[in-house]
Formats: structure tokens, sequence, C-alpha cells
């Protein structure tokens, strides 16, 4: 079904073995790595940890935003540090961050000029040998040996395809070919030799953006890379084509033709003892922006569920389909710190529909949206639009968007209410 | 043993004042025969017998030869007596031990030794009540049947209750059947119907019952007709909410309104179980119902509220749809949507604001 990413974190398992000869090659890269720690004022014990590299010789070190995301949101409860090859630790600051790539620039106090990371200033090619290094234990640095597979298919923001085992506790340390040179950063893994890397690129343009103008509020600079990555995700998804597709031969559904939107199907034509036959097409978007552990967002979901009654009065069929869509839920994780609660609207409403003018639809519409206190201007919202004109048949459309602007959010809803049609 | 012993002492005192005293009543003996109704009243008031003596002298206490013979062990065994002399009545009290005390209109509880009675009079002894009434005591109006009386009278009859009774069960039955997730035969249908019914049967029973034991005619059928026709409206009113609910948007006003409606259906049932059950004043039967209803319906709101999470990350929507017949209202526009849907916008923000 769905493929789910695991976010490599923190928490430690020591399987990686590094060849000899790789870890003679990047002896020399040692002192330019390091562990990340993210230290709980309070208890003053280490909340989390991850990898980080120094790219310039006044101390800028690259990680993962992931690793230092509880910082990003309560600055006042932690504080970062690093640890270096001699064991020796040090407090950082925060700098700069992508929150939509996962990066984040800290710095270092540093005495004398310093060995750093060169970035690469080309792309891998397919099948090239990378290293991936880390820093994830007390041990020093370690290497992981893999190769490149090209950027990954289907993704709205670019992801490397790394083959080699990516380890825990090595998110935001580089990855590097055999000149040395950083081609992407660790970021996740979805287990069986399956890495994700941040292109390095991403890296290069958020270095040259802080040379620039170091922004003065991690904040607000996260709320603006929100809001412009929601911009684009939204101009891709309303400007592409929607083709309108069958849903089991009796609907009309929008299908948005972009790669990074997949989409799914199922069915329950085998259960012989169902009252209501349903067929379902589900489409989502398989990546969503980390904020903090218990706050996502940037997640796309869209379902169609058509249903009809098997030997059941109307009124039965009905009260069913009601238990159906009485509990819709957001599509993204959000707490009571991140968001506000839903607010809903509900009515009924007839679109002209723009896929089949003559088998327009007659729904009961409900539309819900819960702002975001951190990033005014964005919004979680839920439409679900259940057919109430057909005795024995419903068609329920339904889509969550997370972290996205008003103006997109009902321009989205608009285009989608008209595109479901019956057939 | 102890308690005994304290009170057969006590009675000995009590005798042995009353021969003093008997001495002193036989005195003046009036010429005219006095006429008296005595009643035995309970705490609040509550009529336990009533007594109508035309005698002269009217002696009242624990023993056998008293002329209104109390139980009470708190009474002495000739605690009082009440004399009638030129249309006066006097009452004295023959030295007991826990006193006798005399209360009406104009003075609440003093001594009642050597006092006269009026009508209407209420003698406190012991524990035990008396009122004394006078046969030129001012009675009520006689109060018509109202209305409601050929009503209940309908609805009481055995065949009304049975039917009524039948139709809670089908719509008990109904309401499984829809809910049934995979199929469903009759007897299950039947056997939740019944439960059900039995269930709500706890209500007109349960009033039956305090009415018998509060010394009012319990009115058994009465009650359980009038009560599984409320059941019914009540059921209707759900459907009826429902409708609403569905051909509505949420700014609906007419939502709001059909939510009072099982509140005064409520209302309605309390005042007439009340009605029914019990003899009190219109007054106090009216607060009785409101406060039953608030009870019912505050106490439900206080266990919803007190479930009510802190943060709730599920959208809470009314998503009622019924099948194409109960549609009656008019579909809109996309655009009008949007154009409602914007405003939530704005309500978001504000709370994001005011949680914060």
């Amino acid at each position: 079904m769905k493929a789910f990413f695991t976010l490599v974190f923190i928490f430690l398992t020591s399987t990686t073995f590094a060849s000899e000869q790789a870890e003679e090659i990047f002896a020399q890269l040692t002192p330019s790595l390091y562990q990340i720690k993210l230290i709980d004022k309070a208890s003053g014990e280490k909340s989390s940890i991850g990898s980080g590299f120094q790219i310039s010789k006044d101390g800028i070190i690259a990680t993962n935003y992931h690793v230092i995301s509880s910082y990003a949101r309560h600055p006042e409860k932690y504080r970062i540090e690093y640890l270096d090859h001699r064991g020796k630790m040090a407090e950082v600051a925060l700098v700069s961050v992508d929150v939509i790539n996962d990066l984040a620039l800290v710095k270092r106090r540093v005495e004398g000029e310093m060995p750093y990371f060169q970035l690469s200033d080309q792309k891998p090619i397919k099948g090239e040998k990378l290293f991936a290094l880390g820093n994830p234990h007390d041990l020093g640095m370690i290497v992981v040996p893999g190769t490149y597979n090209g950027l990954k298919k289907e993704s709205f923001n670019e992801r490397i395809h790394f083959t080699g085992s990516i380890n825990s506790g090595m998110s935001g340390g580089p990855v590097v070919n055999k000149s040395e040179k950083v081609v992407g950063i660790n970021v996740a893994t979805s287990g069986n030799q399956i890495g994700f890397l941040v292109p390095h690129d991403k890296l290069v343009t958020l270095f040259n953006n802080y040379n620039k103008t170091a922004p003065a509020n991690i904040k607000q600079q996260m709320a603006e890379q929100l809001l412009a990555n929601q911009n684009k995700l939204m101009k891709a998804l309303l400007n592409n084509t929607w083709q309108s597709k069958e849903l089991a031969g009796k609907a009309m559904i929008p299908i948005i033709e972009v790669p990074f939107i997949r989409c799914w199907g199922d069915s329950n034509a085998d259960k012989t003892d169902a009252l209501i036959l349903a067929a379902i097409a589900n489409c989502s978007l398989d990546e969503n922006t980390y904020l903090s552990s218990h706050f996502f967002t940037g997640s796309v979901e869209i379902e169609f569920r058509y249903m009809q009654a098997k030997n059941l009065s109307d009124n039965k069929f009905y009260h069913l389909y009601q238990q159906q869509i009485a509990r819709a839920g957001a599509g993204n994780r959000a707490g009571k710190n991140d968001v506000s609660e839903y607010q809903c609207h509900h009515d009924l409403v007839a679109p002209s529909s723009t896929a089949n003018t003559n088998k327009a639809i007659n729904n009961k519409s409900i539309f819900c949206t819960r702002a975001y206190k951190d990033f005014s201007g964005l919004f979680d919202v839920l439409y679900l639009g259940a057919s109430v004109d057909k005795n024995q048949q419903a068609l329920v459309s339904h889509f969550t968007i997370a972290g996205v602007s008003q103006e997109n959010a009902m321009a989205f809803t608009g285009k989608f209410m008209e595109a479901v049609s019956w057939k | 043993m102890e308690v005994e012993m304290e009170i057969t002492q006590r009675t000995e005192d009590c005798t042995s004042e009353i021969e003093s005293t008997k001495a002193v009543d036989n005195d003046d003996l009036s010429l005219e025969q006095g006429e008296i109704i005595i009643e035995e009243i309970s705490r609040n008031h509550k009529l336990l017998h009533r007594h109508k003596l035309k005698q002269n002298e009217i002696s009242i206490g624990r023993n056998y030869q008293n002329d209104i013979i109390l139980t009470d062990p708190h009474i002495c065994p000739k605690h009082l007596s009440l004399k009638h002399s030129q249309g006066i009545w006097h009452l004295s009290d023959n030295n007991s031990v826990n006193g006798t005390l005399l209360e009406n209109n104009l003075h609440k509880r003093q001594n009642a030794h050597q006092q006269v009675i009026n009508d209407g009079d209420v003698i406190t002894l012991g524990k035990s009540q008396l009122r004394v009434l006078f046969n030129d005591h001012q009675v009520s109006d006689t109060i018509a049947f109202s209305p409601f009386e050929s009503l209940i009278d309908l609805i009481r009859h055995p065949i009304a209750v049975f039917i009524s009774v039948t139709l809670f069960m089908l719509i008990a039955g109904n309401i499984a059947y829809l809910n049934q997730q995979v199929e469903t035969n009759i007897s299950q249908l039947f056997v939740s119907a019944f439960s059900m019914s039995l269930l709500f049967s706890l209500w007109p029973a349960g009033v039956a019952l305090v009415s018998h034991l509060t010394k009012n005619e319990p009115r058994i059928l009465a009650q359980f007709g009038i009560s599984f026709v409320f059941f019914i409206l009540m059921w209707f009113s759900d459907l009826l909410e429902e409708i609403v609910a569905f051909n509505s948007a949420s700014s609906s006003v007419l939502g709001l309104l059909i939510a009072l409606l099982p509140i005064m259906l409520a209302v309605s049932l309390f005042w007439l179980n009340s009605y029914i059950g019990f003899h009190m004043s219109a007054k106090r039967r009216i607060i009785v119902a409101l406060s039953i209803t608030a009870l019912l319906f505050g106490g439900t709101y206080l266990l919803q509220y007190s479930k009510k999470r802190e943060f709730n990350p599920h959208p809470n929507y009314n998503a009622t749809i019924m099948a194409p017949v109960f549609l009656i209202a008019p579909s809109n526009s996309v655009d009008h949507f949007i154009k409602q849907s914007n405003d939530l916008f704005e309500q978001a923000s504000k709370a994001a604001l005011d949680e914060d």
C-alpha cells in the first residue's frame, strides 16, 4: 500500500561496518565531522543526537533540521552542543534552517583555520560509489559505502535514492564521492539498504543565502519557507491536468496528473457478506514536512469512495453511509501547541459539474479548517462531500491538505467540488 | 431496658399530674354542645386520620381511655385535653413530659397550655401533629376535571397502552435494524426491542412506586400509557431534528429551535407524571417538572462536558445524511459554499491567537 519512510533518528544501533580502506581514505575528514546533541536545559541530559559536518573554515556546521527541530520550536528549553572526534564538547548557535529540505546550519566558535568538507559542484552519476559518513556514537566517525541511484521518482521535493544502509544517528552526516566532496546529506531510510539523501545543491543554496543575509528570526524563516513551498505545491496541483476518471463505472472523479501524487485502489468485492459494496480510490502525496516529532505538515490526501447498497432499504443504507463519513480526521499530526481546533461548516451543494454537465451531483458538503499558531497564514483544511441524491448509491469525495494558505485552499476546494459528478 | 424504665417512670409522672388537673376541669361545664374535627397529620401535613367529635371535653393521649388514642411513645398516656365552653375551645396540657405546642398562622409554635384553639391550629405533641378544624371551616373550591383527565383516560386504557408499547418496540426494533452493520434476523431485533422497552418501563414503574409509597394512588397504567406516548413523541422529535440538520446549513436558526423540542417534551412528560401520580399545587408541579428536566439535561451536559478533552485534534462536524426522500431544501452553489467557508479561516486564526 502506502510507502512510509522513517526518518533516520537518533537511537543507536551499531551494525555498521566501515571498510578499512574507506576509513583510511577519510581519516583526514574526521576533525570536520561532529556529533550534534540537543541538551535539555532543565535536566542537563541529551534529548536527541544526530550528525553534522563543517562546511566552512569559520565554523558553519550543516546538519538535518529534524536533529535540532526541538530547539527551533522551543529555543528556551534546549541548547545545541557538538562533540568532535577528540571528545570535545561546546555549544553552537542555530543560524539558518531549510525546513522543506530538512537542513540546518549551526555555528561553532573556531580558533584559527580548520579543515572542512568541500561541497561538490556537480551531481553524481548513476551507479557511482558514494560514502555516507556519520558520528552517531562516541566512537568517532563511521563510514558506510553505497551507490547513487539517481533522484527518487515521484518526489515533489527532490531526494537522492542511495543504496546503502544509512544508520540511525547518521542523520545530518555528509555523503561524499571518491574525491571527498559532499554530494548529499543523510536524511531518511526506508529499510533494506534503501536510504534517502538531500541533494547537495539544496545545502549550497542554503549556505549561499546565509552568507548573503543571515536570517533574523528562525521561526519567521520557517514560516516563509512553508508558505513558499505550499504555493509551489498548490500551483503544481491547480495548474496540471485534472484527468476525469470513472470510479466503479458509476462516478466521475478527478485524478491530478502530477508524478508526486500517487493513487491506490481498493474494494470489498470479495466480501460476499458485506451489506454495501464499496470501491475506493485513494491518492496522496507521499512526503510531508517534519516540523517536530508531533507536528507534520505539507501532506495532501484525496479519497473517493463509491458505495452501492446490496438488498438494503434506503434508510438503512443512508444510516450506514452516515457512519462511514462521520469520523473524517486530519491528514497530518499536530498538537495543542501547534494548531487551533477545527472550525467546520456544512451545507447542501449542487456543483455545476465541469466533468459531466448533465449528471451533476447533489452533495452534503463539509469544510473544516484549523490555523497554525506559530506560522500565521497557514491552515490545515479538510473537505468532505457526500452525495445525497441517489437512493441506493453514494459517492464520497474527500481531501485533506496540511499547511496551505486560505487562497490556495479555497481555489483547490472549488475546483475539486466541480470535478466530481455521476457518470 | 433503661429506656423502657424511663418511660414507665414518666408515665407515672403524667398520671399523677392528671389527677390534680381533673378537679379543675370539672368546674365549668357548658350547656352548649361543642363540635370539633381533629385530624391526625403527618409531618408534611398529609392527612392520616380524621375524627369528628361531638362532645365538650376531649382527652388525647396514649392510653385507651382517651377519646383520641395516639401511639407515639413520646406522648403521655393522658397528654392533653380540649374543653369547650361558651363557644370557645381551650387546650390544657396535663403536665406532659415533652409538652404541647400550638402553631397557627399568627404564632409560630408556642406553648399550648391554656391557650384558645382556633380553626386550623396545629397542635404538636410528642412527635405527632394534630390539626383542629371547626365545622364552619372554609374548604377550597372544587377543582373541575382538566382536559388532561379525558386524555389520560384515553391513554391509560389497556388497549391504548398496549398499542403505544408495541409502537415503541417497533421503533426500537427499527433503530436496532438501522444500526446493525451485518445482516440481522427478526428474533435478534425483537430481543433488543423488548429489552429496550423493558428498560424504558423503569421510569413509569418507578414513578408509580414512588406515588404509592407517598400514599398516593399509583395509577400504573396511566403512568405507562403517558410515558410511552412521550417516548414515541421524543423519537419523532429526534427524527425531526435529524431532518432539519440534514436540510439546513450549519448556521441555521431552525436547528437551534428544534433542539428545544425534546426539552419541552421532557417537561410535559414530567408534568403529566406528577399530575397523574401526586396531589400537589399547580405551581409546585411546574417546579418539579422543570427541576427534573434541568437535572436530566444539565446532568447529560455536565457528563459530556467532563468528558471533553482539552484539545480535540479531530474536526467536529455535523454529518447527518438521510435518504433522498427527506431532502426538502434546495442546494446552494459552490461559490456560495466557498464564500461561507472563507469565514472559517478568520475564526480559526482567531482561535489560534486566543488559545496561545
